[in-house]
């Protein structure tokens, strides 16, 4: 191996060496830095060597390693990775994932992983066999797992994928979620899914991102920006399978209370009617009798007024009767007295009176003389006494 | 899914007179068929059904 050490600032090598180690003594240095740091020794780590420096006649000066640390290693990969996580913070991207969610009908699936891959058998399988009975559509998206290649590999699927994806509404895109999976592999190789270029990828990405891709021992910044994280390829199909589950449960939920509700609503509306059906009569014959009530009362109302009516203009007519015979007698006698008067006044007035008393009537021609003037000399007269007539002529 | 569940609150408040709920119980039968088949049917079979219609 070839150890460099980089200007801090701008990455220029400042120094360089060649470092070897004995084959025997590599077979145990090696796995102990893969358990402790879960990663193979890789080009552009840091690590902390013990050597012992080696001059050779022919291959010049180099360093033998004799022992690592992986500690340091381990300290150095964390402080990168929290950098990472610092910069897609400051960017704004880290929790864009997050904020997604997957849509209610999320059946068409774009897997990244690698075909020869077990956990994606299992995933395909077990989406395949689910005992709802719920259709999937997966297209795979071949890529590069582990080692070196991981990042691009990924990236690259993932620009298919966009590539892919109708930009204009999310309801016409052709898929409705991206899972990354990768089988029960080595643990050691999660290096590569912790780069930033693949950080920025996924947290950038349109669609949830579903990452199944190591064990619960180690959260990759991959997993750290993803929508959601499961430990392993299976878990990824069962989140899938209870999401549509919750789904059919809510339909269900709303069928259920659909039926009772119209059930409920029938029954109370029945119930009005039945309510109504028997109270009908009733009212019926109710205002029926109130009404035959007003017409009776009415019409012995009438019967009644007709009658006083009656009884008073009957007794009119006999008070008017009563006093007729009154009116009558008294009007004859005024009649009577004023006939009397008359007869009187007639009678004084007779001429046989005053004969009687020794006046004379004096007739010329028949017709009285009332003027002694009116006579001449010849005349016959009459003067009519008491008892007779004398006749005379005027001188 | 939202026009269901609307359908489901509608009911649950008493808004629909007997007309309305004739009609809603149809609409609402259509939509959960559609929606069920959807979760289990394949996009080919589901085309399928909606052209027979």
């Amino acid at each position: 191996m070839e150890l460099i050490q980089k200007d801090e600032q701008n990455a220029t090598p400042i120094a360089k060496a060649s470092a070897k180690c004995w084959a025997s003594k590599w077979m145990l240095v090696r796995p102990y830095f893969e358990r402790t740091t879960g990663q193979q020794p890789q080009a552009g780590m840091k690590v902390l060597l013990k050597v012992y420096p080696q001059f050779h006649e022919a291959y010049g000066f180099s360093w033998i390693v004799t022992d690592i640390d992986p500690t340091y290693t381990l300290g150095d990969m964390a402080r990168k990775r929290q950098e990472i996580i610092r910069q897609l913070k400051e960017e704004g991207v880290f929790d864009l994932q997050k904020e997604l969610q997957l849509p209610l009908f999320c059946q068409r699936i774009a897997v990244i992983s690698s075909e020869t891959a077990a956990g994606y058998g299992d995933f395909c399988n077990q989406l395949a066999d689910n005992p709802y009975g719920f259709q999937f559509q997966t297209q795979l998206f071949p890529a590069i797992m582990q080692g070196e290649g991981v990042e691009q590999s990924i990236i690259k699927a993932l620009e298919r994928i966009y590539s892919l994806t109708s930009h204009t509404s999310s309801l016409t895109s052709d898929f409705d979620c991206v899972v990354i999976i990768r089988g029960g592999g080595a643990t050691s190789d999660m290096s590569g899914f912790d780069t930033l270029a693949l950080a920025e990828n996924v947290a950038n990405f349109p669609l949830p991102i579903i990452t199944g891709i190591g064990h619960d021992r180690d959260e990759s910044i991959l997993d750290m920006v993803s929508h959601i994280r499961v430990k392993t390829p299976t878990a990824a199909a069962s989140l899938l399978i209870n999401h549509l589950k919750m789904v059919l449960d809510t339909i269900n939920d709303a069928q259920d209370s659909i039926v009772r509700l119209t059930r409920q609503k029938l029954a109370t509306l029945n119930a009005h009617l039945s309510t109504v059906q028997e109270i009908l009569p009733k009212l019926f014959s109710m205002v029926k009798t109130r009404h035959e009530a007003r017409l009776e009362t009415l019409f012995s109302q009438m019967l009644s007024t007709m009658q006083q009516k009656m009884i008073t203009q009957q007794n009119r007519i006999e008070v008017i009767e009563s006093r007729i015979p009154m009116i009558l007698s008294k009007s004859l006698m005024e009649k009577r007295h004023l006939l009397e008067m008359v007869e009187e006044k007639t009678k004084s007035l007779d001429p046989t009176l005053l004969l009687a008393r020794g006046y004379s009537i004096t007739l010329k021609d028949g017709r009285t003389v009332r003027d002694a003037q009116a006579l001449q000399k010849g005349d016959e007269i009459e003067t009519r006494l008491a008892n007779g007539l004398i006749r005379s002529t005027v001188q | 899914m939202a026009e269901l569940q609307a359908i489901v609150s509608k009911m649950e408040n008493d808004e629909l007179d007997i007309d309305q709920l004739s009609e809603q119980l149809k609409r609402a039968q259509e939509l959960i068929k559609f929606c069920k088949d959807k979760l289990t049917k394949t996009d080919e079979e589901i085309k399928k059904i909606l052209s027979e219609k």
